[in-house]
């Protein structure tokens, strides 16, 4: 089932060393993009029916084409490296064993774009992949292909790498760009949108980075190639991550469409332990689980998910089998988000502490029904009412938690059994 | 005129301004959009989710108000039920980890929470977990007292000293439910208009530590009135109160809107000048140092004008116009030299480009306007011939040693009509107490050329005479406000077709050539 | 999140060594705006000197130019950096989803036993200090555990004992 496109050096001992990648065709598409016309390059990329691989699944070309035309102002690209979603490792494996093919595509968006300067935003954990993608650029510039004349031609582009320093929340686009200009990582109202106004005020283009990873191979075998995998609306291949209760939990490369439960078994090796099935998280801890009957007809791709009232999300699949205690696990998310949370739209920042307090206090025993009501009743409240959509990937899976495993919170609030609860207490 | 639209709220057509978001857009219909961060002088935040409204077939279909353009034909939905659920949900989640200390909180009464809780919320609290702990009671300096956990994060506070005073002090520190406003360690609130975060704040979280547990706010009477503070002349509200068996007391100065001169803020020198009109008043008249009836000393002094040879008459640059114009008709009647040196109320190099002027009287415009001359050697070479002095309330040892004055005044009889007693007062062979600025009625002129007029604030237990009585009962011939308005009105064109009490509330902007339309 | 407010004085000016000068002023002239320098020179002076202290933020806003409020902010928002002195080792262990499915609980307490220290805490010795961290991004791999910056992943007890033997 696996495929090597994106990840077909990964393999190469040192491709991540410039003269490995070139050995094995880094850069070699750059003739080609400059005998093409911006739009051309645009074009293709629109129809090889590249969505964005960050988590929101949006049309790449399209993107791209919202750009204002001659507005006198500097035309700048973010690269998003901030993936900090649960579940979701995909991004760094580029970083790290295939930094060339990012560069590359990077000059290509730069180029259809109309961009010369870059920000990759790499968030502030990922230290040893600073370090390779930081040597890797520094062996792009002596090499030529950053600089005042890429690759020869009369092309001027800089690329710089940003660190963040510990906050989910600059993963979203606009938080990433207050983040690059020095401030808090607090998302701006939309509109205007970054296209229009981003970074430093100017048009701005944010992709992902297995986005920018995919173009060199749609540039060099066309659109054509990328959309003979996958499906009609979700073309191309994705780096899925397997992870949690797998016997084989990891990255893979997969063409999208395929169906999520056989992926699970043939990819991932199954169930770990031959123990049974409780849910799938589908695409990174923000999307809501499928139980394992829901999980029989979905495939890999954003159409099935959406069918399924869940979301493709970044492609982090976490798989959890029977042991899973749902109410713990709904308290390690609301952790986290509550611990991301940029503290500025108010049902935000005081909402979810309320949440965490209160599934907190429902794990302690002192629970009641009401308390279960009302953390159900806040997912609706919360969600949907601040500025950026971190409260709803609290919410949206929590509530989809409350819904399809009530009855593991309401145990703990009926159970008589307190020293078993109180053991729990924090 | 600005551009009128059409649009809908709740289904009611109603014609607003283009260009304006839909909170004040619609506010100026008499709709309110509840807000926290929004403020008109700061722009839109956008973070307190308060102002969350509905566009009916809008994309998307829920907006913040704040960051909304008010548009042709939009259809706003306030009170549809998915709206107020929103509005009671936000502030349900303002309120969780609120400490709800309204008793002992200085906002009660003028708080925003207290308010929108009525208009929106109304339900009972349904935290049973522990509340998020910050720090309270925290110095921030220039009287600034901060207290986190009433603090609702809107921002106002931290965008007014960065976009406003350019000073940066404060910041949203932390983030989730530990975001806090605090100031750097070591680098307090250190600009000259700190004390309009208190106001901008629209909880009890910035208080005024000259305000603190001084009055409840419900208590105060507020009256509009124009500061003296400087010659920008912003318009304040004056919140004052008479407890039983006392005075009628100022607790407190706050800025009143006037787009034209001052905008939303004060500076704080002039805030706190409220307490000048409190303290240090003169109250009685006096023969040298002896009290004396006002009667006794005002039939003194028309004796001693009589026996007057030579007389000057000076006057204070914070006279209003009607005072002014009073006082001139008195010196032309008496043949005095009448002059306004005042050079000691210019404070060089002290202004700023916001609000502060060098020049710390209200009216010194009003001096160029009636040609009251203004120059040092006029009153020193008129002194020195003079046998009087009549002076109106201007602190002439501002602009004068005392040594020098003294010496200038030999041999001269110093009557002098003042709201304070001063040194100068002491000086003075007799004195007179007058109403102070916020005690009268009258017009001044600001250093931008904006005429404004003023109300009679306060009424003292004691309610004196202002300096245009002094001078009418000292023979002016401008006997009655009315006349003196009539004599305005020859000199200042603008004021002709408004009587005293209709000039608009943004003040009239006089032309430059104004002084020019002498008709006398 | 917990209260970061509360920043720690040294009593003593802070300042750049030649190296961190060196590098503050070549990325200062990649940005359009020194601003955009707060998070750099926040890593530039953790680097320095293992941590952020009150007159090294004071440095750094004076440095850029800009507001201390605006660098307090960034400083206390985002929570990699140390507003106090850390362990010489100092362990981060995720503690978010596939971590915790994965048994990152184990990973903690044999640390806390091992070590004597509770997340958040520092060892008398100043050998160690242990942090618990949301998501490193390394689910297929978990747990994983983040000594000094270097990952180390799949992690359990026996791996654990190795790891720490090199530490001590």
């Amino acid at each position: 089932m696996e495929v090597k496109i994106l990840s077909a050096k990964f393999d190469i001992k040192d491709a991540h060393k410039i003269e490995v990648a070139k050995e094995h065709g880094a850069y070699s598409t750059l003739d080609k993009l400059f005998s093409m016309t911006s739009a051309e390059v645009i074009e293709e990329v629109k129809s090889s029916g590249l969505r964005g691989r960050g988590g929101a699944g949006f049309p790449t070309g399209v993107k791209w084409s919202f750009l204002p035309k001659d507005t006198g102002k500097p035309v700048y690209l973010a690269v998003n490296s901030d993936e900090s979603e649960p579940a979701t490792f995909k991004d760094r494996y580029i970083l790290v064993k295939d930094p060339h093919m990012m560069i590359e595509g990077i000059i290509i968006c730069s180029y259809a774009i109309g961009s010369h300067d870059t920000y990759i935003y790499i968030r502030g954990e990922y230290t040893t992949q600073f370090k390779a993608l930081q040597a890797a650029i520094e062996e792009a510039y002596e090499a030529g292909y950053l600089g005042d004349t890429v690759a020869g031609n009369n092309f001027k582009l800089n690329v710089t790498v940003h660190r963040g320093a510990g906050a989910y929340i600059c993963g979203e686009e606009t938080a990433l760009l207050e983040s690059i200009e020095g401030k808090k990582g607090q998302p701006r109202s939309k509109p205007p949108f970054p296209a229009v106004a981003g970074l430093y005020g100017c048009p701005t283009i944010i992709n992902n980075v297995q986005t920018i990873a995919s173009l060199p191979f749609i540039l060099n075998s066309g659109a054509d190639a990328y959309k003979a995998y996958g499906t009609e609306k979700s073309s191309g291949t994705h780096l899925f991550g397997i992870s949690g209760h797998v016997e084989k939990p990891g990255m893979y490369e997969l063409p999208l469409g395929l169906p999520l439960l056989e992926v699970i078994e043939k990819v991932a090796g199954g169930v770990l332990n031959g123990r049974k099935l409780k849910g799938i998280i589908p695409g990174g801890s923000s999307t809501p689980v499928l139980l394992p009957d829901e999980a029989k007809t979905v495939t890999l791709d954003y159409e099935s998910m959406a069918a399924h009232k869940t979301m493709f999300g970044s492609g982090g699949i976490v798989v959890l089998d029977e042991t899973v205690d749902i109410v713990e696990l709904v308290k390690n998310l609301i952790d986290f988000y509550h611990h991301e949370s940029c503290g500025q739209c108010t049902p935000c920042r005081e909402g979810l502490g309320w949440m965490l307090k209160i599934v907190k206090k429902i794990l302690s025993g002192k629970g009641k029904m009401d308390d279960v009501d009302l953390l159900r009743e806040l997912c609706d409240n919360i969600e949907m009412k601040t500025v950026c959509v971190l409260s709803a990937a609290c919410t949206m899976p929590v509530r989809s938690y409350l819904d399809k495993f009530r009855h593991e919170f309401e145990a703990y609030v009926t159970t008589e059994d307190f020293s078993a609860a109180e053991a729990k207490e924090e | 005129m600005a551009e009128k639209i059409k649009l809908f709220v709740n289904g009611v057509e109603v014609e607003v301004e283009a260009k304006k978001n839909l909170i004040d857009a619609i506010s100026a219909v008499g709709i309110e959009i509840p807000h926290l961060c929004y403020h008109p002088a700061l722009g839109a935040d956008g973070n307190c989710r308060m102002c969350l409204v509905g566009i009916e077939d809008g994309r998307p279909p829920l907006v913040p108000a704040c960051k909304t353009p008010a548009r042709e034909g939009m259809k706003v939905l306030l009170d549809a039920e998915h709206i107020k659920k929103i509005q009671h949900d936000v502030m349900e989640l303002e309120l969780i980890n609120h400490p709800i200390d309204c008793p002992v909180c200085d906002q009660a009464g003028e708080c925003k929470l207290q308010d929108y809780y009525m208009s929106y919320d109304q339900k009972e609290s349904r935290m049973t977990v522990p509340q998020v702990t910050k720090g309270k009671k925290l110095d921030f300096g220039s009287g600034v007292i901060h207290d986190q956990e009433r603090c609702v994060v809107c921002g106002r506070c931290v965008r007014f000293c960065r976009q406003i005073t350019k000073t940066g002090e404060l910041g949203a520190i932390n983030r989730s439910d530990d975001t806090r406003i605090n100031i750097f360690p070591g680098r307090p609130l250190n600009n000259r208009y700190a004390l309009n975060v208190v106001d901008l704040c629209p909880v009890g979280a910035m208080t005024s530590s000259d305000f603190r547990f001084k009055q409840r706010v419900w208590f105060l009477k507020k009256a509009p009135g124009i500061c003296h503070g400087c010659a920008k002349g912003c318009n304040i509200t004056i919140d004052h109160n008479r407890q039983k068996y006392e005075d009628d007391i100022i607790y407190r100065f706050r800025p009143l809107l006037n787009k034209q001169v001052n905008g939303y803020f004060i500076c704080d020198e002039g805030r706190l000048s409220y307490k000048q009109e409190n303290d240090g008043r003169l109250i009685e008249a006096r023969l040298s140092t002896q009290p004396r009836s006002i009667d006794e000393i005002l039939t003194a002094s028309t004796k001693e004008i009589d026996r007057a040879e030579k007389i000057v008459i000076s006057l204070s640059p914070n006279c209003s116009l009607e005072q002014m114009i009073t006082i001139k008709a008195l010196s032309e009647k008496l043949g005095a030299t009448l002059t306004g040196y005042s050079e000691g109320y210019i404070k060089q190099d002290d202004g700023d480009d916001f609000l502060i002027q060098d020049d710390k009287s209200a009216n010194r415009a009003g001096l160029q306007l009636l040609e009251i001359d203004n120059s040092r050697d006029t009153f020193t070479g008129a002194i020195r011939e003079a046998d009087l002095l009549i002076n109106f309330n201007n602190n002439l040892l501002l602009s004068f040693a005392e040594k020098e004055i003294s010496k200038l005044l030999k041999g001269t009889k110093v009557i002098t009509v003042t709201s304070h007693d001063t040194p100068f007062t002491t000086m003075a062979d007799m004195a007179i107490p007058v109403a102070s600025f916020s005690e009268y009625a009258g017009t001044v002129v600001n250093s931008d050329n904006i005429l404004q007029s003023f109300g009679k604030a306060i009424t003292k237990n004691i309610d004196l005479d202002d300096i245009s009585g002094i001078a009418a009962r000292l023979g002016s011939p401008l006997q009655t406000p009315g006349e003196r308005f009539a004599a305005l009105q020859q000199i200042i064109s603008a004021l002709n077709g408004f009587e005293p009490d209709n000039i608009p509330a943004e003040g009239l902007k006089l032309k430059e050539s104004e002084a020019a339309n002498v008709t006398a | 999140m917990s209260d970061r407010s509360q920043l720690i004085s040294t009593g003593k000016p802070f300042q750049y060594d030649k190296e961190r000068d060196a590098e503050f002023e070549r990325l200062v002239k990649r940005y359009p705006t020194r601003e955009s320098m707060i998070l750099p020179s926040l890593w530039l002076i953790q680097e320095q000197e293992g941590w952020v202290s009150q007159e090294a933020i004071a440095y750094a806003a004076d440095r850029i130019g800009t507001f201390a409020s605006k660098v307090y902010e960034a400083a206390t928002f985002y929570t990699m950096y140390h507003l106090h002195p850390m362990g010489e080792n100092h362990i981060c262990i995720c503690r978010t989803l596939s971590c915790w499915l994965r048994g990152k609980q184990e990973i903690v307490d044999y640390l806390e036993t091992k070590i004597g220290i509770k997340p958040g805490q520092i060892s008398e010795d100043g050998k160690f200090s242990l942090e618990e961290v949301e998501c490193l991004g390394h689910c297929g791999t978990a747990p994983v555990v983040q000594v000094n910056g270097e990952f180390h992943e799949d992690m359990d007890v026996d791996k654990l004992k190795s790891l720490l033997a090199t530490l001590l």
